[in-house]
């Protein structure tokens, strides 16, 4: 062996790997519903027109109220929004317990079908506008309908090229993340904490829908239709039971919630790490910061955030979503806000992976990211931001 | 004043940590994370800082001594929030060996370690670039442009990130310094450390005369090339070491 020229490698080299393949899409993702905040919200007189949604149904916010009041209305309509999505999860569990597997998916591929021509039709009206972009209706409707042909086929189907699937998730998420931080403002982070509660009860306690949905699945040995963006493909070419499918809850106001699971047999968890082991023979080896060689284990559930059946980690696209329309609302503030939260919720994020690690089961990823992101807003807003201005309009930096 | 001098402006500060961070942080994903947990860590000193500092906010506006006293107490305050940072990486570097043991690879080596510090130095020069100048560049993407009192001949947005690239130099560099005088126990860059840190943020105080930038922004560079000489022998002191201490099998 020439000692010379090998360079032995390093655990350095390659730890971390499936972190950084769910912080890149998370963090494109916050990019892009922060530029497209930034670009289409300059116009204050434009964004009068308030936006009804079931969100915001009970009541809906104007300037001209007090404090109390907006809380008292913001409250309702979390209130109500809530039991909305409620509703609709104990639906899908009763769907599914009804085996109606098949309308599920077709009802996901027409939703997802909505989202991208109807939400992602009306942005890019909104940015054609913005920018004075010359191009003809027809073309425009053609265009429109291709993508969001494509989009369905690339959510739907197994054997897409996975970076096109990921591709149109993260899109389907910007487009509805960017529909939601048009809510009004006390409205937005009210809805945002009761979501993060509700994810913490529907999935840890034991009458929860999504723990019902999963236990369910596993009871069944089935699939569960799921729209989970997945960091690495997990498709073989052999092994077409593994596949990804979708489910979609829409709500009147297109809005997509929750982050499904999927769940492994145990004879395909035992064929896969084997794949991996020769595969790893073969390379270097690719060292999971978490460990998800565990052959005995029947189970591996995803929900919220998971493990997915090759060790990459699945996080819901609902987590997505909401992340986003955090960090685009404080967009609407200030870019110091933007950063600091999104760090908050990066690290809440892994928080959640370390505790996925240690618990071994499905865990809900809204709530460390959202409590640490709101904590980190109102810090930032009403601390960060005096102190840095003071300091550095008078240029006294350290 | 348009899109463009507002991306110049940001690239102007972030410009060498971005090449650094495409040529060596993002070749290592481990690095990446360190990057990240470094520039919370540092948001977390601020948001602190500014909590403290906050009631006796806003300072008057022409006396200097409140803003020594800031200056004091947040660079006092890092400098230890440094330390506890180089013991939690103490802790994290075992966690990495022994990892390195039970898979049986070979243990972290020096440059895995002077990359883990680089990786650290850069997200507290980042967090630094961030907020004291990045986030208010947001009117730098206008029309029109902002000049400051003080220093009417150059827009505020240039000379803060100006001022913001000089000080993620030394932050970078000095959290290398740092770590590797923590681990040899080495005074010398032990104490370097703090007094740069102090000194660079003491010259800052300069800009308060009228057209005090003059003199002091210079000042802060040399005290960043200053830092990054130092940095550069030590590092070069240690490798010229550690490979006479391996041997004549070259890695």
């Amino acid at each position: 062996m020439d000692r010379n020229h090998q360079r032995t490698r390093s655990i350095l080299d390659s730890l971390g790997q499936e972190l950084i393949g769910i912080l890149t899409p998370v963090s494109i993702c916050m990019f892009t519903v922060v530029l497209l905040v930034c670009l289409l919200n300059s116009d204050p007189s434009s964004s009068s027109a308030s936006f009804s949604s079931i969100a915001t149904a009970a009541y809906s916010e104007t300037d001209s109220d007090s404090s109390w009041d907006k809380l008292l209305g913001a409250f309702l309509n979390s209130l109500v929004f809530v039991a909305a999505i409620t509703v609709a999860t104990f639906l899908l569990v009763l769907l599914f317990y009804l085996r109606c597997v098949n309308f599920l998916k077709i009802y996901m591929g027409f939703s997802a079908f909505i989202v991208l021509a109807n939400l992602g039709g009306e942005i890019l009206v909104l940015l054609i506008d913005r920018f004075r972009f010359p191009i003809d209706s027809v073309t425009f409707l053609i265009l429109l309908f291709n993508f969001s042909v494509v989009g369905v086929f690339a959510v739907f189907m197994s054997r897409f090229s996975i970076l096109i699937t990921q591709g149109y998730l993260v899109v389907i998420g910007v487009l509805v993340a960017y529909f939601f931080t048009m809510l009004p403002e006390w409205t937005t982070w009210v809805l945002l904490v009761a979501l993060a509660l509700y994810d913490l009860a529907a999935v840890l306690l034991p009458v929860g829908p999504l723990r019902l949905l999963v236990e369910m699945a596993i009871s069944r040995d089935e699939d569960i239709p799921a729209l989970v963006y997945e960091a690495r493909p997990v498709i073989r070419n052999n092994d077409s039971r593994l596949v990804q499918r979708r489910v979609w809850r829409e709500q009147r106001s297109n809005v997509n919630d929750d982050d499904l699971e999927n769940n492994e047999v145990v004879t395909v968890v035992r064929v896969e790490t084997q794949e991996e082991e020769e595969e790893e023979q073969r390379s270097e080896i690719s060292v999971p910061l978490i460990d998800s060689s565990r052959p005995e284990s029947s189970e591996t559930f995803l929900e919220g955030i998971g493990l997915g059946s090759s060790g990459a980690i699945k996080l819901g696209l609902g987590d997505f979503i909401f992340y986003s329309v955090l960090v685009g609302r404080a967009a609407m503030y200030d870019l110091m806000t933007v950063y600091a939260c999104y760090l908050a919720i990066i690290a809440g994020l892994g928080v959640t992976l370390m505790l996925l690690s240690v618990y071994q089961k499905a865990l809900p990823a809204l709530p460390v990211s959202i409590m640490l992101g709101v904590v980190f807003y109102f810090l930032a807003r009403l601390f960060l931001e005096v102190f840095v201005v003071q300091c550095s309009s008078n240029l006294v930096m350290f | 004043m348009t899109v463009a001098a507002g991306i110049g402006y940001a690239l102007l500060a972030l410009g060498p940590s971005l090449s650094l961070f495409v040529s060596v942080i993002s070749r290592k994903p481990f690095l990446i994370l360190t990057l990240l947990s470094s520039t919370l860590v540092w948001l977390v000193s601020l948001i602190v800082l500014s909590g403290l500092w906050r009631p006796f906010l806003p300072l008057k506006a022409n006396v200097v001594w409140p803003y020594a006293l800031l200056v004091l107490s947040s660079v006092c305050f890092q400098e230890a929030l440094r330390f506890l940072f180089w013991k939690l990486y103490m802790r994290l570097e075992d966690v990495l060996d022994s990892f390195a043991d039970r898979i049986s690879r070979p243990r972290l080596f020096l440059t895995d370690k002077l990359q883990i510090a680089l990786a650290g130095g850069l997200g507290h020069g980042v967090a630094h670039a961030v907020f004291f100048c990045l986030s208010l560049l947001t009117p730098a993407f206008g029309p029109a442009t902002f000049y400051v009192d003080r220093f009417s001949k150059v827009p505020f947005f240039l000379i803060s990130a100006i001022i913001a690239l000089a000080f993620v130099t030394i932050h970078t560099f000095s959290m290398v310094i740092a770590f590797e005088g923590y681990a040899k126990g080495n005074k010398v860059d032990q104490v370097i450390v703090p007094v740069i840190h102090l000194s660079a943020g003491m010259l800052t105080l300069v800009n308060f005369a009228s057209e005090g930038c003059v003199i002091g922004v210079p000042l802060l560079y040399l005290v960043a090339s200053l830092t990054l000489l130092h940095c550069g022998k030590m590092v070069w002191q240690r490798l010229i070491e550690s490979r006479n201490q391996s041997g004549p099998t070259l890695r």
